[in-house]
């Protein structure tokens, strides 16, 4: 198991300037997302796993979002290594939708309404493949003078300037555009056939709302995998879906995921996906991690008591007489730094440590298996009153 | 020559996948499909169809205006004397609708002034929502300080009534037909900043924005591709609304004494029969203000029966 990481996020803290105060969203949390593999990242809502995502394309708004400290290295192959917080604005557009993707939770909102389908598509192509394009075009731009060249490149770049539009229409460019918009739909169809789509042709001609929930998710996907990316970034990409098309858009993941090698971070909230697609699991809880291992162990050995919850909270999982096991309280908002671990105020393992002392990310059992929690660490210098007991207290 | 760089070019994607080749311009077929859906949609209502089939007829009179009757030399826009039919009642033979103190015919009039009410309302709407439209995208897309300064800018212009304002700056700017369009241009184009910088505030905050983002696409053409064109549609229902109040405007401006005397508009006319109608003349303003009343309800009409199909919230009953 020699996986190269694809992305490697190291001691990510990312800072909300609020009204109420700084809201420390992601508090130095570290990952990394190697070649081929789908890392789960798991946690309920207000964790901060959509920030963490977020961060990995630098979208969110700044203010009122702010990037205290870490890194985010990614590594391209021919361009080295990069950190991704440092990028400027032009080089994160160049990564965004080329070599990381993503996919959005809810598919009838990330999709322009008054736009069809197949031309949302080709802007990736349109971005990130314009040299491709012609290419496939057969435009033959050496043989051509520098002028209509560039005229044709920057065409073909979206990067026209407007008055310039109608010279495409001169004699000498007409056929060689239209020839490039042939490739365009081309490469569309194409991206949207590989997503097993019956009929793209039909598909990307339509609007986002002729489509249905399950159709319109997969012209996400094809959107995200167009320029064959490095990292796929999916956030609850089946949240909005039906039950029944859930499992099928899941399969299609997969299935694309280990054709292209691509590496995928899965977030989401509902553990049963995670058993079914993802290969190693991060649990976070209030902008930490929490706990990571390999799925199996996760399921099998859960260490952090907050993992135990989120086990005994999945229906497939209810006890003996069938009763579900939520967790007491919510996520509370990291406001001000409380020097005790976050889910002490939740815990019912907790003692009086976990309320002074945050634990550290500590390896346990098995080889990669990770817990920040004092339940499994040998504290000498603490009273045995104040430690953590084994037995939940409720 | 053409022939064998055909056969250079890579094969077709299509062809491989046995789907039959994309039809050209596919984008805008399907946008014309959409189109006439909409317009169906909006001439089902009967008031909306009625308000449609007016301005149709004031745009044909407009077009057909020097076939309709023989222009006026030298400038067509003058009001023709006829000395012989001087205050003529509406029948009299070459005066349908009657002639003014001075023997002008009103059906020219009001033929002519379709016209000059065609030019009034589409310049001053086209300058105002392209004035609306950029400074509205500044503020909303733009945001921050910009926006503030922008806005508290729409805001003094917004705390002058209408007419008044309207009237202010024709009269400083002087006697003339052009400048009562300036004037109207300056008044009108705050609502659509208003408007436009609402409707970004909220398209921006949507998933779609984000997701053009994360495919790499630059500040300026998620403007163009994404928030705008989902910005855009309260602005053409209030440009319908305002082609028929500016037309109202305009009138009363120039039935003040703001447009050059004897043109051929529609306000000048219903102030020249003015103070003929206690004598019994009713027919100049009459007809004139008939046809001032028509193209603004027609407006108006058109105007609602597009928000009622773009935002049926609004609907009522």
């Amino acid at each position: 198991m020699n996986a190269q990481p694809v992305a490697a996020v190291d001691d990510l803290r990312v800072h909300f300037h609020t009204s109420r105060g700084v809201v420390r969203a992601v508090d130095g949390v570290s990952f990394q997302v190697n070649e081929s593999e789908v890392l789960g990242l798991v946690g309920e809502t207000g964790c901060g796993k959509s920030v963490t995502a977020r961060s990995l394309l630098r979208l969110l708004p700044s203010p009122p979002a702010e990037y205290v400290g870490g890194r985010i290295l990614f590594s391209t192959p021919g361009r080295g290594v990069v950190d991704l917080l440092t990028l400027s604005d032009e080089e994160i557009r160049g990564i965004r939708g080329d070599r990381i993707a993503m996919i959005f939770q809810d598919p009838s909102k990330a999709l322009n309404p008054a736009m069809p389908v197949g031309r949302q598509v080709g802007e990736v192509f349109l971005q990130h493949r314009a040299d491709h394009l012609l290419e496939r075009a057969g435009v033959g731009l050496e043989e051509l003078d520098p002028v209509s060249r560039g005229l044709l490149s920057r065409a073909a770049g979206e990067r026209s300037r407007a008055p310039e539009r109608p010279l495409l229409r001169l004699p000498r460019l007409r056929g060689r555009w239209r020839r490039i918009r042939a490739a365009l739909d081309e490469s569309v169809a194409q991206a949207l056939a590989d997503t097993r789509i019956p009929t793209p042709l039909k598909i990307m001609r339509s609007y986002p709302h002729e489509l249905s929930g399950g159709m319109k998710q997969r012209v996400m996907i094809a959107q995200a995998l167009a320029c064959d990316p490095d990292l796929l970034i999916a956030d609850e990409p089946t949240t909005a879906l039906d039950v029944t098309i859930q499992a099928r858009i899941l399969d299609l993941i997969r299935e694309l995921q280990q054709r292209r090698r691509t590496a995928v971070l899965y977030i989401t909230h509902d553990l049963s996906l995670v058993r079914r697609l993802c290969d190693r699991v991060t649990v976070m809880y209030a902008g930490r991690i929490a706990e990571r291992a390999g799925t199996g162990d996760v399921f099998g050995r859960p260490l952090h008591p907050y993992t135990r919850g989120l086990l005994g909270a999945m229906p497939a999982r209810a006890g003996r007489d069938g009763r579900l096991v939520a967790i007491r309280g919510s996520v509370s908002e990291v406001l001000n730094g409380d020097p005790g671990c976050r889910f002490a105020p939740r815990c019912p393992h907790a003692g009086a440590v976990c309320r002074r002392r945050d634990p550290a990310l500590v390896a346990h059992g098995e080889p990669g298996h990770e817990a920040a929690c004092f339940l499994h660490e040998h504290l000498d210098d603490v009273a045995p009153g104040e430690r953590p007991s084994p037995e939940p207290v409720r | 020559m053409s022939g064998a760089k055909t056969s250079t070019r890579p094969r077709l994607a299509s062809a491989r996948l046995g789907m039959p080749r994309p039809p050209q311009l596919p984008a805008l077929k399907a946008r014309l499909q959409r189109g006439r859906e909409l317009s169906g949609e909006v001439l089902r209502n009967p008031l909306t169809l009625a308000g449609c089939l007016v301005i149709a007829a004031f745009l044909l009179m407009a077009a057909l205006a020097p076939i309709l009757t023989t222009p006026n030399t030298p400038d067509a826009y003058q009001m023709p004397r006829d000395w012989q039919a001087i205050d003529a009642p509406p029948g009299s033979p070459g005066h349908l609708l009657g002639t003014t103190s001075t023997g002008g015919d009103v059906l020219y009039g009001i033929i002519w002034g379709a016209r000059k009410s065609l030019q009034l309302s589409v310049m001053v709407v086209g300058i105002a929502v392209l004035i609306g439209v950029i400074v509205g995208s500044l503020a909303g897309f733009v945001g921050g300080r910009l926006d503030e300064i922008l806005m508290r800018t729409v805001d003094v212009f917004l705390a002058i009534p209408e007419l008044i304002f309207a009237l202010a700056i024709a009269a400083a700017l002087g006697t003339s037909f052009t400048n009562i369009i300036l004037a109207l241009a300056v008044v009108f184009w705050v609502k659509y900043a208003r408007i436009i910088r609402g409707q970004i505030i909220h398209v921006k905050q949507n998933e779609y924005v984000e997701a053009a983002r994360a495919i790499g696409d630059s500040r300026l053409r998620i403007y163009l591709k994404d928030v705008l064109p989902n910005s855009i549609t309260p602005v053409t229902v209030q440009a319908t609304l305002d082609m028929g109040s500016v037309v109202l405007i305009g009138a009363t401006l120039s039935f003040i004494g703001l447009a050059e005397s004897g043109l051929t508009e529609w306000g000048v006319l219903v102030a020249t029969g003015q103070s003929d109608v206690i004598a019994g003349k009713w027919w100049v303003s009459t007809f004139a203000g008939l046809a001032i009343f028509l193209w603004a309800l027609a407006f108006n009409l058109v105007g609602d029966g597009l928000r009622d199909v773009f935002d049926p919230k609004s609907q009522r009953r």
